[in-house]
């Protein structure tokens, strides 16, 4: 526990906040589908997952120097830019919880407004001057990762990856199982197999002979 | 005076078989990989230890290494930023090697000895004959004999029935296609996918086998982790999916010939006047990604076959001659991706059994080829791949947020969130998903170029833009339109379209193309004794097959015209 506790912690509470939000909205917690199936991604430490995702996806050169450039917080920067314009504009249709604007105005609105919010920044439909590096004015890397954010939690959700546990924000090596998998649960996956009786004959097959083949 | 007869930069889909050609013809060759070598005593930790240089002995393979790599757990294996396979360095606590796509989408290609092949799903179809000929410099015949030695040698076959091909034959049949019983696809029509897979252990149904023990032995035993890792075998040359990793690789160090160097990123071509006018290749320049030492290699011929976006990457680094076509026509089959969610009843009646199974199986057994339009396949893959695949992945925003029209042959298009996710996701093993391939127009403005600014330890870095014509997009439609019309067929109740977004490159093809900046043996116009042996070199999509196999057939044939021309 000690490691992912402290990488959890060195990310800032606004940052933290705003993944917690995205994720739920994605794949919410849900009680009234029957107890197998009440954990969401939140539930399942999925915001943590993609904090480590942006933070460790991006190196390149800095002078003589390769750097990783940590995404996540210009990312939470970026939806929080968002869901200000969107209130600006009058667009929720919820008001937004005040006691949580301050730290994180995406995580204010609720789900459903978030995901309004997320498909007008794929349409690029707010001043991009607005948002911060390296979104600002970058429309393609704002579209690219919009979807990112979607797909990126529902493969954290749906993956081993919450059942890597107290290890799971380890480098990948250092990662263990710790239990079955949540989203495999949920899904009926059987997890990892070493083969399924699951052969029902062929409905073509080649024959090879001699350097030629027939197909039987 | 030369380190070796021929240097091949890459060790994928094409590099691996150009290796084994070569070295079987008695050349001596030296491979040079970026990724990790995986299964190899060399390496026995190969994601967090440096290992050694080099591999010259089929003896340093090793199956327990590779099995214990090769995990099959979806995430471990296929997260794109840390996972087993992604296109980045050996070491996992590095960042992967970035390529700017400012666009919805997403890059599927992976470093590592057998590159790619290692999570491709096996399909090995021919090209659709009515997109080589007349169309390319070289004839569909002219493929032939180099696509059945590389069909022995892999093999092929066609794929078994499981519960998901079954339930797709029963759809596709319904909706009016039949079976065409050809490798040479002239026609439109159903079949089995042509897969580089070992035909199913013969003991499979016996239950004398327990699992484990088939898992030990020669023959796909359907545990659905092709995309995941396979391992079903009881060597590394004996695994049941033929990614190049297990099958050219092996065969490549057979000949005593070949040896591999993996964590090594080629970042220069050399060259030197050729006698007869013009440039030659010389050698090569690479960076240990371990060290960061560099280190250059000279040879009598080089063979480029880094992939789709990193050879012409390699050329515009390298300072090669200009050629207004390098890096330009890429074609990507614009995919698309379609699912059915069945009830047990209707499965119960079709098959007698209660789900789709969508995890067991080859990955992708069976297709619908329609020459002219594209491909649609069954493909079923685990949770976390499926899920973001089929709601998570668009084009088209949300679902909630722009319904479909009435009368469309969808329910849902676009990504789907919210309980509606979750409610959806219960019925996952009741779902059956196909993969559409386009017949994609060969566009100059789809392109891989170097980015002005922006590097990483290997030089300037790709920038890849892809947008698909109208022609293509209509082509994609009406390809939804079959696959979700047959989905309805079989009795799907609910069904989805993801619309995919455009830039999903899987079968990146076509940057440098033959005809433009590869001659009809595929060497380079501008630079003599360098040869492409990767999808780069297609002159266009090929009409929607998958394109490994014709990759292979050609560095097969690029082998024999590069010893012809200058080794005999």
């Amino acid at each position: 526990m000690q490691i992912a506790k402290t990488y959890a912690a060195q990310v800032d509470p606004s940052t933290y906040e705003t993944f917690r939000s995205l994720v739920e909205a994605i794949v919410p917690t849900t009680p009234c589908f029957g107890a197998e199936q009440t954990a969401g991604a939140v539930d399942l430490c999925v915001h943590e997952y993609m904090i480590w995702e942006l933070d460790h996806t991006l190196a390149l050169m800095l002078g003589i120097n390769l750097t990783v450039f940590p995404l996540s917080a210009p990312t939470a920067g970026m939806l929080n830019s968002g869901a200000a314009q969107f209130v600006a504009k009058g667009g929720a249709q919820d008001a937004p919880c005040r006691p949580v604007w301050a730290l994180s105005p995406f995580s204010a609105l609720c789900p459903a407004d978030r995901i309004v919010v997320l498909s007008l920044l794929e349409q690029l439909w707010f001043d991009l001057g607005l948002l911060p590096p390296p979104y600002q004015h970058d429309g393609g890397f704002l579209k690219f990762i919009i979807d990112y954010l979607n797909r990126g939690t529902m493969f954290g959700n749906y993956s081993e990856w919450p059942a890597y546990g107290t290890t799971r924000l380890n480098t990948p090596t250092l990662r263990r199982l710790e239990c079955f998998p949540t989203g495999w649960q949920q899904t009926g996956y059987p997890g990892v197999s070493s083969g399924y009786r699951a052969f029902r004959g062929f409905m073509l097959f080649i024959v090879r002979d001699k350097g030629g083949y027939e197909i039987v | 005076m030369y380190d070796a007869d021929v240097i091949v930069i890459g060790s994928g889909g094409g590099g691996a078989v150009a290796a084994k050609e070569l070295g079987e013809k008695g050349l001596k060759v030296l491979v040079l990989e970026a990724g990790a070598f995986y299964g190899n005593k060399k390496w026995p930790q190969p994601n967090s230890d440096r290992g050694g240089e080099w591999s010259s002995s089929f003896d340093d393979l090793d199956v327990g290494i590779y099995k214990q790599i090769y995990n099959r757990y979806e995430n471990n294996m296929n997260d794109v930023v840390s996972g087993v396979f992604r296109f980045g360095p050996a070491d996992r606590r590095r960042a992967p090697w970035h390529r700017v796509l400012r666009q919805k989408g997403d890059i599927w290609q992976l470093s590592g000895v057998g590159g790619t092949t290692q999570h491709y799903w096996a399909q090995s179809p021919r090209a659709f004959p009515a997109s080589v000929d007349n169309v390319w410099p070289i004839s569909y015949a002219e493929l032939i004999p180099y696509y059945e030695k590389v069909e022995a040698t892999l093999p092929v076959n066609f794929s078994p029935t499981t519960p998901k091909e079954e339930l797709f034959y029963y759809g596709v049949k319904k909706a009016g296609w039949r079976l065409n019983p050809t490798l040479d696809v002239v026609s439109p029509g159903f079949r089995p996918n042509p897969n580089a897979i070992l035909p199913p252990n013969a003991e499979l149904m016996n239950p004398c086998y327990s699992l484990e023990q088939l898992n030990e032995m020669e023959g796909c035993n359907l545990q659905g982790h092709c995309m995941n890792g396979c391992t079903a075998g009881p060597s590394v040359d004996r695994i049941a999916k033929r990614g190049t990793l297990v099958s050219y690789v092996p065969l490549a160090l057979r000949t005593g010939n070949v040896s591999i160097r993996p964590n090594s990123f080629t970042t220069k071509i050399l060259t030197d006047h050729d006698p007869q006018g013009g440039l030659r290749a010389t050698g090569v320049r690479f960076r240990d990604t371990w060290t960061g030492e560099t280190g250059e290699l000279s040879a009598r011929a080089v063979v480029l076959a880094a992939g789709c976006i990193e050879s012409p990457r390699l050329w515009l680094n390298s300072a090669l001659p200009y050629n207004s076509w390098v890096g330009r026509g890429l074609t990507n089959h614009c995919f698309d991706w379609v699912g059915g969610v069945f009830d047990e009843q209707d499965l119960m009646s079709i098959m007698g059994l209660p789900a789709v199974y969508p995890y067991m199986g080859q990955t992708s057994g069976a297709r619908v080829d329609i020459p002219g339009t594209g491909v649609f396949q069954v493909s079923c893959l685990s949770p976390g791949l499926m899920s973001f695949l089929t709601y998570g992945f668009s084009e088209a925003s949300y679902d909630a947020l722009r319904p479909p029209e009435p009368g469309e042959p969808w329910d849902i298009r676009g990504r789907v969130v919210g309980p509606q996710l979750k409610e959806l996701m219960m019925n996952y093993s009741r779902t059956m998903t196909y993969l559409l391939l386009t017949d994609d127009e060969t566009l100059y403005h789809n392109r891989v170029e170097v980015d002005p600014l922006l590097k990483d330890e290997n030089g300037p870095i790709p920038v890849v833009h892809y947008t698909p014509s109208p022609k293509t997009l209509q082509r994609r439609d009406q390809l939804a339109r079959y696959a979700c019309e047959s989905l309805k067929a079989a009795g799907a109740k609910r069904i989805i379209r993801s619309d995919t977004p455009f830039a999903f490159q899987l079968h990146l093809e076509s940057t440098m193309r033959m005809g433009f900046v590869v001659d009809t043996n595929c060497e380079a116009y501008q630079v003599k004794r360098l040869f492409i042996a990767d999808n780069s070199v297609h002159f266009n999509g090929i009409g929607g097959p998958n394109p490994t196999l014709t990759t292979q057939a050609l560095a097969t044939r690029t082998a024999d015209k590069l010893a012809i021309k200058y080794f005999s």
